[in-house]
């Protein structure tokens, strides 16, 4: 993922944003400076070149004065990190340039690189044990779906094959048997989604309203989606009956019938949206309460 | 000694990712990393641990500090847990020590041929650990004024002081009893009562032992050495050397804000390293490098943070010195006795408590320790 985007006038720094907190800012700073008088006296043209510092992959590239750094990790794919940092690049040289010139604050260009750069979104998957969390999951990769309860060991974390919104799905699905609860709260951490996945039954939704408060608790700015799964089955709440319980938006799914995927993936989609959205107008609407099914 | 090694690392993001592995065509899968930090933290209380899992006896290393990093160490058949315990512990800190600066520093293969370890917490760096945490160093000072306390008095006291409405007790004193400077007891099956068994002094000292090994086998290092010394603790007037006796409310007093500082540098636990090797003798960067198998870059970091710190120096010829010694000791807090007296004699505590809170003074402090 991208760690840092960091745009140089010369050799002073006229934007950076961190993506995760690394202890080397202020040497990192130092080291950019540089960087920029280096790139400054070699004609690199306007290729975006990379070099490897620790574990990280860092990418630059010029344009007029500015340097444009991106830092990366170096498992990322070279060729997704370049696009990234060429748009980067076309988006401020249009937009911006003029007014870092002219000293001016750069309003806006924050968002601008908030959609370019990030590049990871954690949807962590929660339920009790056999509702069909991990069946969602082969769901949602387009996989067979296992028909027997394998129950899963702790936690299985696969990315989604495409990319949604820009941004790599990291799907984490929670064993859901009591033995491995004690995690569940530390697992979800950094979660921008959270998926509730119950089976439909009175018993089983009753419970997971726990699991509701345990996600407001402890990731607060998450997404979360009601799940009402196994809806093929008789004794099946509906999906609205199940959100009024739960007290969050629920849908319906029959995890075991492939048909429901591209509906799972546009309801994770709008979620990833919304929380977007909401985190810009970081105004303290308080998040609205219960509300029934779509 | 182990068949294998690895340090497996939680990303929030990620997942698990195996930061490191000896020998590096060691197999692991996703089922046995979750059984494995499942496993440990099962148990959070527990630095080492020893799991059965799939047939495979794993033994694991974290700590509550950084708890999304484990060391583990896969045994061979001949290899037993109990009498390796405590070298697997020492293995593992130094492993994740190391990983906290950068995974790629740590050679595992090396740390376990060598068996390089960084041992428990001494007592000074428990008792350095209570002045790191403000909380526990409000509780400390409280019990000085007072010699002991109820907890429920000593939690609301606490919020008070800083303002704050969720502060743990329990939080706050577990470093002071960590480093049995106090002992918390039930007290006639209903109160809980915090009692101050030792108090806690931090200051330097001058680093005898290294001066006296330089001035007996390094001639060439010994009198600059000295002089350095000399000039921090008893320079030629009208300087002042460095006087930990001042009484602490005294401006002057060096105690207050050093205190902080060789806390500090006490519970790192690879800057501390770095101090006991200076404490043996004066040495050179590489020298240091090469008997703790640290990373050089690490020792040299290290001794600029000394350095600046006026822990150690640097000679003219690149051999390193410990210029003050930074400690901490325990006493007998015999001053609170008054104290207790007063309150016992006022009615304000009972006159059991008291007896019983010379009891445990006399069970710490007796002869036989
Ligand atoms: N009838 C029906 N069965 C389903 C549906 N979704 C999942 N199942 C079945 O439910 C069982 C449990 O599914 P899993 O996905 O393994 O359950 P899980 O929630 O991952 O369980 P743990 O890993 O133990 O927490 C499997 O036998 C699935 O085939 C569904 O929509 N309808
Ligand atoms: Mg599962």
């Amino acid at each position: 993922m991208i760690r840092g985007i960091y745009i140089l006038n010369d050799t002073s720094l006229v934007y950076s944003k961190d993506y995760s907190e690394s202890e080397l800012t202020a040497e990192l700073v130092r080291f950019l400076v540089s960087l920029s008088e280096f790139v400054k006296h070699v004609d690199i043209g306007e290729d975006i070149e990379h070099m490897d510092i620790g574990p990280w992959r860092l990418f630059y590239t010029k344009r007029d004065r500015f340097t444009f750094v991106a830092l990366a990790d170096k498992a990322d794919d070279i060729a997704q990190i370049n696009e990234r940092l060429s748009q980067l690049v076309n988006v401020f040289m249009r937009e911006f340039a003029n007014l870092a010139l002219t000293n001016q604050p750069l309003v806006g260009l924050d968002e601008k690189v908030d959609e370019i750069a990030v590049t990871m979104v954690k949807v962590a998957i929660l339920g009790y044990a056999g509702v069909g969390k991990t069946t969602t999951l082969h769901l949602l990769r387009g996989e067979t779906l296992p028909l027997i309860h394998d129950p899963t060991i702790g936690v299985s974390i696969k990315k989604l094959p495409e990319e949604v919104e820009n941004a790599n799905i990291v799907l984490w699905d929670l064993a859901g048997q009591s033995r491995f609860s004690i995690l569940w709260a530390k697992m979800i951490a950094n979660a921008q989604v959270v998926i509730i996945v119950t089976d439909s039954t009175l018993e089983n939704v009753l419970r997971s309203k726990k699991l509701v408060s345990l996600v407001k608790e402890e990731v607060p700015d998450a997404k979360i989606i009601g799940i009402a799964n196994k809806q093929d089955l008789p004794t099946a709440l509906t999906a609205e009956r199940v959100g009024q319980i739960l007290g969050i938006p629920t849908y319906e799914l029959v995890a075991i019938d492939i048909s429901y995927r591209d509906r799972l993936i546009q309801i994770i989609r709008k979620a990833i949206l919304e929380g977007k959205r909401e985190s810009k107008s970081a105004s303290g609407s308080s998040s609205s309460s219960a509300s029934a099914s779509q | 000694m182990p068949a294998a090694v690895f340090i497996l690392h939680l990303d929030e993001m990620q997942g698990f990712v195996v930061e490191k592995r000896f020998p590096s065509t060691f197999s692991l899968n996703e089922r046995i990393l979750n059984l494995v930090y499942y496993g440990h933290h099962e148990q959070p209380g527990q630095e080492v641990q020893l799991h059965n899992i799939d047939g495979r006896r794993i033994v694991t290393f974290g700590t509550q500090a950084r708890p999304d990093w484990l060391a583990c160490f896969v045994l061979s058949d001949e290899t037993d847990f109990g009498p390796n315990k405590e070298v697997f512990a020492g293995m593992g800190r130094l492993m994740l020590e190391l990983a906290a600066e950068d995974p790629k520093l740590v050679d595992v293969g090396e740390i376990v041929r060598r068996r390089q370890v960084i041992p428990a917490p001494s007592q000074e760096q428990r008792c350095a650990a209570t002045f790191t945490s403000p909380s526990s160093t409000l509780v400390l000072e409280r019990l000085e004024e007072l010699g002991l306390e109820r907890s429920a008095r000593l939690a609301i006291w606490l919020r008070d002081e800083i303002h704050a409405q969720d502060v743990n007790l329990a939080d706050a004193v577990r470093p002071l009893m960590d480093a049995e400077i106090v002992a918390v007891e039930m007290f006639q099956k209903t109160t809980e009562v915090v009692y101050l068994l030792a108090d806690v002094f931090a200051y330097r000292a001058p680093p005898v032992e290294a001066l006296r090994y330089a001035e007996e086998n390094m001639p060439d290092v010994a009198e600059q050495y000295a002089q350095l010394v000399k000039e921090f603790f008893s320079p030629d007037p009208p300087a002042k050397g460095y006087n930990p006796t001042i009484p602490v409310d005294d401006p002057n007093s060096p105690i207050v804000e050093d205190r902080r500082t060789i806390a500090g540098l006490l519970t790192k636990s690879l800057l501390y390293t770095v101090i006991r090797y200076l404490r043996e003798r004066p040495q050179t960067a590489s020298e240091i490098s090469q008997t703790s198998i640290l990373p050089e870059r690490i020792v040299n970091r290290s001794l600029w943070e000394l350095e600046t710190e006026r822990v150690a120096a640097r000679l003219d010829d690149g051999m390193w010195v410990l210029v003050t010694d930074p400690r901490i000791e325990v006493f007998m807090p015999e001053f609170v006795l008054p104290i207790v007296a007063r309150r016992v004699s006022e009615k304000e505590i009972g006159a059991e408590l008291g007896k019983r809170y010379l009891e445990l003074l006399t069970e710490k402090w007796s002869e036989s320790r």
